[in-house]
């Protein structure tokens, strides 16, 4: 690859720093003494500390991954399967109504979304709470997920199944040691993302918690009414500490096994 | 596909332990006893500490939560699927929400420290003889103002925002009986006009300040006075005291005309599930020491008359916020005006902010 000119190098420079100068800016007040995000007087943790004695702050923490983690599992799980259901659709005008219809899931409002479950679950009659909220969370991750999947299952040659039948592979086979080994860095990217979707959805959680239960996004946009104190701020830092970590973790898997991949032979 | 399952493995195991560790972090904050209920108040609108103080002495595990606006509120109880066991709308709410039979009726022989709060908050027109509502917190709408980028110059009339030399200075609360209620209270109406002639008059005053208005916001109000952006500000009491909190230059004023006198009250949605506890949990915030740690808390004014006592009297002493009697008389509280009335309020306000973009 050649070697970005200094301009370029510049240009970039400037938009990363406009991309991330709020995010440090945030995490430079979480250590203010001053108690606002306006004149920086002493370093302090109390903040932090502040976070870690507020059990139901940290209980909200701690919904908001569990949420987040088994949504993102569990519509990884259904998606996956719907995207190879989607791709061995023979009749071509249905494969293309059927993805439109997922399309339409992705670009629809969340406000929409949110509000139709609310309706439904009212309807039905299911309390609203940790149930209501991972079930609409599956929901609205599924149609990511199949995007993200039905790219590697369409780059890959229709005769690699072909030559596992020829070998005697059974259907089983095909699936898990023919299918799902190539497609595997669609399913980790759809799980990742779906993971980020959950996590800091607003709108469509905002519908549908109640009776207690609550994520970090709809409980911060109540307490920005009365001002954000930097107990948040404090608690950004340390999510945000906490993703990077994720995304570091998420490159080295990724440099591992592409590593892997060019030694050859075969994928567990 | 081994990877996957051992992935997959993991996260659901992560999971089990997130779940119990939330599990322990529930039962630590409560100590065993008889049920729970569900308090729905607005954001940072209560001294947590009270509500462990409440868990401890009666047994009753809290489960707090919060909402941003009386709408959103009133949504969730009506849609059912939820079961708030105490809520705090403002008074207009309250109204609604009887005339929608969202409330159930306060039994008053179980709230024995309701005879701490000062007689001059009961029995108010939007619900008389308190049937449904005990008043948790009031406030006034005033003019909040900083001095010093104003060579000193004080407000005592809603009249002296039409000063000449205010010239882009003056930010509106983006609400719609608040600004017009300051136009017929600066003409000496009553805020609660329904008399089209008035109004008129009213909405052609409010014209004339339009070189004068800065903006027409809502929370970002707070930030701009403790920013200096702007040096004058049409809001309610409690954002001015948030603003004061933060830059002490900030004055506050209530104009001799009259204002309005608002109440957030605590009452029981018609979904209680613990109608007991619900009555517990509002006699023990009406008990003298704890109403007066909440109102040092939260910063707004307390109609608990045996807290007042025992707080800080600079606090309490404090006419801006706590206004006397006799000023308060100038005062008035919103009535419902009907659907219809609202909407001519809401046309009348359009109006005054198309006008300022010409």
């Amino acid at each position: 690859m050649a070697k970005l000119s200094k301009p370029a190098k510049i240009y970039l420079a400037i938009v990363f720093f406009i991309l991330y100068a709020p995010i440090f800016y945030l995490i430079f007040y979480s250590f203010n003494s001053g108690g606002t995000m306006s004149g920086f007087e002493n370093f302090t943790l109390e903040h932090y500390a502040a976070v870690f004695n507020d059990t139901r702050l940290l209980i909200i923490v701690l919904n908001t991954v569990i949420v987040a983690l088994l949504s993102a599992l569990i519509s990884t799980a259904i998606g996956v399967l719907g995207a190879i259901g989607i791709i061995f659709l023979r009749n071509r005008k249905m494969r293309n109504a059927v993805l439109s219809l997922n399309t339409v899931l992705i670009v629809s409002p969340d406000v929409i979304i949110g509000a139709s479950f609310l309706i439904l679950f009212t309807m039905v009659g299911v309390k609203l709470g940790f149930a209501s909220v991972l079930v609409s969370h599956i929901a609205f991750s599924i149609p990511i997920v199949v995007i993200m999947v039905l790219p590697k299952l369409q780059e890959m040659s229709s005769s690699l199944i072909d030559a596992a039948t020829d070998l005697g592979a059974s259907q089983r086979d095909i699936l898990t040691r023919v299918i799902i080994p190539y497609i595997k860095p669609g399913i980790f990217a759809g799980f990742f993302l779906a993971l980020t979707y959950s996590l800091d959805d607003f709108a469509v959680t905002f519908f549908v918690t109640g009776n207690g239960f609550a994520t970090l996004s709809v409980e911060i946009y109540s307490m920005a009414r009365a001002g954000i104190t930097l107990t948040i701020n404090a608690l950004s830092a340390l999510i945000f500490v906490v993703t990077l970590g994720l995304v570091l973790g998420y490159y080295f898997f990724n440099q591992r096994s592409a590593a892997n991949a060019g030694t050859g032979g075969p994928r567990p | 596909m081994k990877g996957i399952i051992r992935a997959s493995t993991a996260i659901v195991i992560i999971s089990a332990i997130l779940f119990y560790a939330v599990h322990l972090l529930e039962s630590s904050s409560a100590t065993s006893g008889s049920g729970s209920i569900s308090v729905y108040n607005w954001g940072e609108y209560i001294d947590p500490e009270l509500i462990s103080q409440f868990e401890e002495e009666t047994g009753i595990q809290v489960i707090y939560e919060t909402f941003d606006s009386n709408e959103s509120m009133m949504t969730k109880i009506e849609q059912g699927g939820t079961s708030y066991d105490v809520a705090m709308p403002s008074e207009y709410a309250i109204e609604k929400m009887k005339e929608n039979d969202l409330l159930l009726p306060i039994d008053q022989s179980k709230i024995p420290n309701l005879e701490n709060i000062d007689p001059y908050f009961l029995d108010l027109p939007f619900d008389p003889g308190n049937e449904y509502s005990i008043p948790y917190f009031w406030g006034t709408v005033g003019i909040a103002y900083n001095p010093t980028l104003l060579e000193g110059q004080t407000f005592e009339s809603w009249d002296d925002l039409w000063n000449p030399t205010l010239e882009q200075e003056v930010i509106l609360v983006d609400s719609a009986r608040e600004v017009i209620g300051m136009g017929l209270n600066s003409l000496g109406y009553s805020l609660n006009s329904t008399d089209l002639g008035e109004l008129r008059e009213a909405t052609d005053k409010l014209k004339t300040l339009g070189p004068n208005v800065k903006a027409i916001i809502g929370d970002e109000i707070v930030e701009m006075m403790r920013r200096e952006e702007a040096a004058v500000a049409v809001t309610w009491s409690g954002q001015a005291a948030d603003m004061m909190w933060i830059n002490e230059d900030i004055d506050y004023a209530v104009p001799e005309e009259g204002s309005n006198l608002w109440f957030d009250n605590m009452i029981i949605p018609s979904t209680a599930g613990n109608v007991d506890g619900a009555h517990q949990f509002i006699n023990f915030m009406l008990d003298a020491e704890v109403a007066a740690q909440n109102a040092d808390y939260v910063g707004y004014s307390s109609p608990n008359a045996a807290a007042l006592e025992l707080m800080d009297p600079e606090v309490t002493g404090d006419e801006r916020f706590y206004p006397t009697e006799e000023m308060r008389d100038r005062l008035e509280v919103y009535e419902n005006l009907g659907l219809e009335m609202l909407g001519v309020y809401n046309e009348l306000f359009l109006e005054f902010k198309m006008d300022m973009e010409k």
